[in-house]
């Protein structure tokens, strides 16, 4: 598919389909689609920030600042609403300036998730929650039947195992596809419908599928998204594959549940309690640094980096304490303070090749040692 | 006899080193790299071969450091200042166990090993503080030269705290403070205490073991040495060229490619 | 050394007191009678943190967390927002947040929390030393921050951490959300209980609810008592007195102090004592207050005869608190801590802040834009230009953090004040 996201969503909304903008970044897909609208996730356009800064203040993360110069530059038009997750306080806060004060003069959904720790409470609030939004968008975008949401339940279901399998075979260093261009296909799913981005991922498990082991070192990314996109192309220019990653638009995203469909409700409140730790569902250290060794274990991987976007409070507290953790495990790992399409700078650029650097050494002398 | 050649390109000046096959230092060059760091490179490169008398061809291997080090053409190989600073700091003092490296834009607290390899390391944020810039801003408003500086830090008998992080706003501190006719070796000192301090709080992160040797231009700051002695409790290693340990490193580390083939 | 203890506090605050006994602000009425009993209940309560540990279970709370629940179990509660506070005003923000940064946690994160993680590292603390807790209780109610917070002390330290999690009010709250908030509550009571050691009593509950309310009440008649002209107190004495309704709330002794308090402004009003000697101009502040300027700033704008007589910051304790009714105790709870002015949406924000400038007859607004608080902070400058739009009123942004100085410029700031004061005409 050799068309742009623009161009892939205005050709949806010509079939029919209409468009919601969701911002990052847990949210009910399934449900959207059942009722034939194109969830376009809103993480890192492609802008220069001219209009946000009289909104919001220069301290505010560039996921949230670049979402709303998304808007107010007119690129959202086209859409028929918004829906935001309660991800963060300042998505939480921006939800309510774009509805409030801004007037998106398109309906606008709020979606929020428990913070507490899994259990009977939190699962039967969740679900009332999914219910809820259902029933809001039904009325704007309805019907919903329940045959097209258990259909889609189990494209969902299906875009999992895909994912799953990439994500495994290169763990196993079976997939021969560059950084740049696994994350470039994977990042499709944020605006493609289901079947297409079925068919989007066979294609590319097809191509990439390798007999032959690959060489090299091995890391894990851990942070919001991929983004300075530069740092996956420098890996890829210094040889190094991310093994898995720890990414909040990535595998933290992944819906594992071992249960068959049943309700479609409950299998989707079934899947956002399993899905791996993450500071914005009020995970714990311990669990996200269990989750952390565990792919570290399946992937052989040699270092950890955590890049961070300038300003997102959930990824930076955690951050000290999962480095000493590693550090512990004699584990290197290395913090990038990044901001969102600003590439990395000279400065960063040393600071990545550095850290590769010590990774290699680390591993030439484990391999020695053996 | 073969030779070896590091080149390290920074923002404000380039250095070059050349190396015989004992790894000992023959001699070096220092130019500023301006607009042109391609032909610093060159320049600072020809300099150091015509003062040791080797010619461009008996250069077996060349290692290029620093910002700079994309665009070299007849560089070997592209390394890492930080692994470069690990290197010629062990070289110069071997008992170093961290090298802390204040540049013109950046600073580094770099933990290293028993063979100058690189434990950990830790590096300023975009942010100016804590770097040679900022001093230079700083030398700026008090209309001295920078090199000056350190002196008159070492003149004053008390220290006017700083409190500001930020370059711009601990600029306008000063000119308050100047205006308020407070003695200026002791802003100075303030000053010194500001970088030391950022500088150290960087160290926290990595930790600091064994002995300490600073490189970068700012190592011949004697009121910031100071400053980090009496925090640390004894004394640092300093090189009469402080500016030369990167481009010593990525000579080493040249010799050492060769050697290993 | 057996004196450290009596915290440094009393000493400092008796220098203090000396101080300005010594040289009173002749633009600045009598200072508040009541400031020395304030200080006194104060000071005991961080004095006798020290005995609490062992006697009774202490709990280290958020300045938002439904509270009551925990007096029933008689948990001795630490505020660290208060106590960042504190540090604040002693201009201690910066040493205690480098703490922080030593071990890895970034300078762009809540200096509150900065504050407390360097306090928990190093043990440095103003108030001789607070009590390490048995429990750690934490509301998201005023922010997500906090979650992020609690949740490093609750590893560093391994103690239990309970999470009072409100949904937010992006429309309306639900009978759902309710229904969820009053279950959270039932499953904290058999785990409270545990913890303590003690056992629930649901009239002790309902006393402490009916004590809550009646403090939120009483402190909304001492905010209230501002609307005079002159105002007999200025909102700079009200971030001070703020203390007990957040951290003591619920006690018999927050209530009584009230009480005291508001009949010392009635007797104030009556004799036409105002806070600023000749009171020329009325503003409000919005957000946290910035606790190194307090002293400083209350001084600078009394001179110019210009009161703050209301803030959004001290409203909140005022706001909904006082609904909470001992026939329902957990619901009413569960509404009033979910619709508190930062878990409610901007629209609310927005009518509020209307209200309380003709309430209060209010000449303009200084709007303290805060990096360590996101929720206080995103949407101000939107609130700026509709307040402007709707009612004409003047305001000022001033770009500071509530701690940590570092990152404040007093050159700045001070020009963007005299000039805000020069458009007022004063």
């Amino acid at each position: 598919m050799h068309i742009t996201r623009k161009e892939y969503l205005l050709e949806q909304k010509e079939k029919g389909r209409r468009l919601m903008g969701v911002f990052p970044a847990l949210y009910p897909r399934e449900i959207l689609w059942a009722l034939d609208i194109v969830p376009a996730e809103i993480w890192d356009p492609p802008l220069e920030i001219r209009q946000a800064g009289a909104h919001l203040q220069p301290y505010i993360c560039s996921v949230v600042r670049l979402g709303l110069e998304l808007i107010l530059q007119g690129k959202c038009d086209f859409l028929d609403g918004f829906l935001f997750p309660h991800t963060c306080d300042s998505i939480q806060n921006l939800a309510s300036v774009i509805y409030d004060f801004i007037g998106a003069r398109k309906p606008c959904y709020f979606f929020y998730h428990p913070k507490i720790p899994h259990g009977h409470t939190a699962r039967d609030y969740y679900l009332k929650n999914l219910k809820a939004l259902a029933a809001e968008l039904k009325r704007q975008f309805g019907p919903l039947k329940m045959d097209s949401l258990r259909e889609k339940v189990d494209m969902g279901r299906r875009i999992s195992e895909l994912l799953g399998e990439l994500y495994d075979l290169r763990a196993a260093r079976r997939l021969d596809a560059s950084n740049e261009a696994f994350y470039r296909t994977i990042r499709k799913g944020e605006y493609l419908f289901p079947d297409d981005y079925i068919a989007e991922l066979e294609g590319f498990l097809t191509q990439t599928r390798s007999e032959e082991s690959r060489n090299g070192a091995t890391i894990i990314l851990s942070g919001i998204l991929p983004n300075p996109p530069q740092i996956l192309t420098l890996l890829d220019d210094l040889d190094v594959q991310v093994g898995h990653d720890d990414l909040l638009n990535g595998s933290r995203r992944l819906l594992i549940s071992n249960e068959k469909p049943g309700d479609p409700f409950e299998y989707m409140a079934e899947c956002y309690f399993h899905m791996p730790p993450c500071p914005t569902r009020g995970s714990s250290i311990s669990d996200r640094m269990r989750h952390l060794l565990s792919l570290i274990n399946a992937t052989g991987a040699k270092g950890v980096i955590f890049n961070v976007v300038k300003f997102c409070e959930p990824e930076w507290f955690d951050v000290p304490n999962l480095q000493e953790e590693l550090k512990k495990r004699g584990v290197p790992s290395l913090v990038l303070d990044t901001e969102l399409n600003q590439g990395l700078s000279g400065q960063m650029k040393t600071r990545l090749e550095a850290f590769i650097e010590i990774v290699r050494v680390h591993r030439e002398s484990i391999t020695t040692k053996h | 006899m073969t030779y070896f050649a590091g080149i390290d390109v920074g923002s404000l000046s380039t250095e070059a080193v050349i190396i015989d096959e004992d790894a000992t230092m023959l001699g070096y060059s220092i130019q500023e790299t301006g607009a042109d760091p391609v032909r610093a490179a060159t320049e600072a490169l020809r300099e150091a071969l015509s003062l040791v008398g080797v010619s461009r061809e008996q250069l077996h291997h060349v290692v290029a450091t620093g910002y700079g080090r994309i665009n070299i053409p007849f560089a070997d190989r592209k390394i890492t200042e930080i692994s470069c600073h690990a290197m010629g700091a062990h070289h110069l003092f071997p008992d170093t166990g961290t090298v802390i490296d204040i540049g013109g834009q950046d600073s580094k607290v770099i933990r290293i090993n028993a063979e100058g390899r690189v434990l950990d390391f830790t590096m300023n944020d975009k942010c100016a503080a804590g770097t040679g810039r900022f001093l230079e801003v700083m030398a700026g408003t008090f209309g001295v030269p920078v090199q000056e500086l350190g002196e008159l830090s070492l003149k004053a008998q008390k220290e006017i705290p700083i409190s500001s992080v930020c370059t711009v706003f601990a600029e306008s501190e000063v000119i308050s403070l100047i205006a308020q006719n407070r003695p200026r070796e002791q802003i100075i000192r303030g000053l010194h205490r500001a970088v030391v301090s950022r500088v150290w709080g960087m160290a926290q992160s990595v930790g600091i073991e064994g002995a300490v040797t600073m490189s970068g231009g700012v190592a011949k700051n004697r009121g910031i040495v100071a400053l980090f002695e009496e925090n640390l409790g004894h004394s640092i290693h300093i090189h009469s060229e402080p500016q030369i340990i990167g481009a010593l490193g990525a000579a080493l580390l040249a010799r050492g490619e060769i050697h290993q083939k | 050394m057996k004196d450290l203890g009596a915290p440094l506090l009393f000493r400092i605050m008796e220098k203090r007191k000396k101080k300005r006994l010594r040289e009173p602000n002749p633009f600045m009425g009598p200072p508040l009678k009541c400031a020395g009993r304030l200080r006194q209940i104060m000071t005991r309560h961080y004095y006798l943190s020290r005995f609490a540990k062992g006697a009774r279970p202490v709990a280290w709370v958020t300045s938002g967390a439904p509270v009551e629940i925990l007096r029933v179990f008689g948990f001795y509660t630490i505020y660290p927002e208060n106590h960042g506070a504190l540090c604040g005003a002693q201009k201690m923000g910066p040493e205690l947040c480098a703490e922080a940064e030593k071990k890895g946690y970034h300078s762009d994160l809540c200096s509150y929390a900065r504050i407390d993680l360097g306090h928990a590292f190093s043990g440095k603390t103003p108030a001789g030393r607070l009590p390490r807790p048995d429990l750690l209780f934490a509301s998201n109610n005023i922010c997500q921050t906090v979650l992020y917070w609690y949740k490093q002390l609750s590893h560093q330290w391994d103690i239990p951490l309970i999470t009072f999690d409100t949904p937010y009010n992006f429309q309306e709250i639900r009978s759902g959300d309710i229904h969820f908030m009053v279950r959270q509550f039932e499953e904290m009571v058999p785990e409270l209980e545990k913890i303590s050691g003690r056992k629930y009593s649901h009239k002790r509950f309902q006393k402490i609810i009916r004590i809550a309310a009646e403090t939120s009440r009483t402190w909304g008649q001492v905010l209230a008592a501002m609307k005079h002209r002159p105002a007999p107190m200025t909102i700079f004495d009200a971030f001070v007195h703020l203390a007990p309704v957040v951290s003591l709330r619920g006690l018999p002794v927050a209530l009584e102090y009230y009480r005291v308090l508001l009949n010392e402004l009635n007797e104030r009003i009556e004799e036409g004592i105002g806070a600023v000697r000749e009171e020329k101009k009325r503003l409000m502040w919005d957000n946290i207050a910035v606790w190194f300027k307090l002293r400083d700033w209350s001084h600078l704008f009394a001179e110019r005869g210009v009161n703050f007589v209301a803030a959004t910051y001290t409203n909140a304790w005022a706001e909904t608190i006082h609904h909470l009714t001992e026939e329902s105790p957990f619901e009413s709870m569960a509404k009033a801590y979910s619709l508190i002015i930062l878990n409610n949406n901007l629209s609310h924000r927005l009518k509020l802040m209307e209200k309380m400038i003709r309430d209060y007859q209010v000449d303009g607004l200084v709007i303290l834009s805060l990096r360590s608080c996101k929720p206080y902070s995103v949407g101000q400058y939107d609130l700026k230009r509709l307040l402007m739009e709707r009612l004409g009123i003047k305001s000022l942004i001033i770009e500071s953090d509530m701690t940590d100085f570092r990152t404040y410029s007093e050159e700045q700031a001070r020009t963007r004040i005299e000039a805000f004061l020069e458009g007022l005409g004063v």
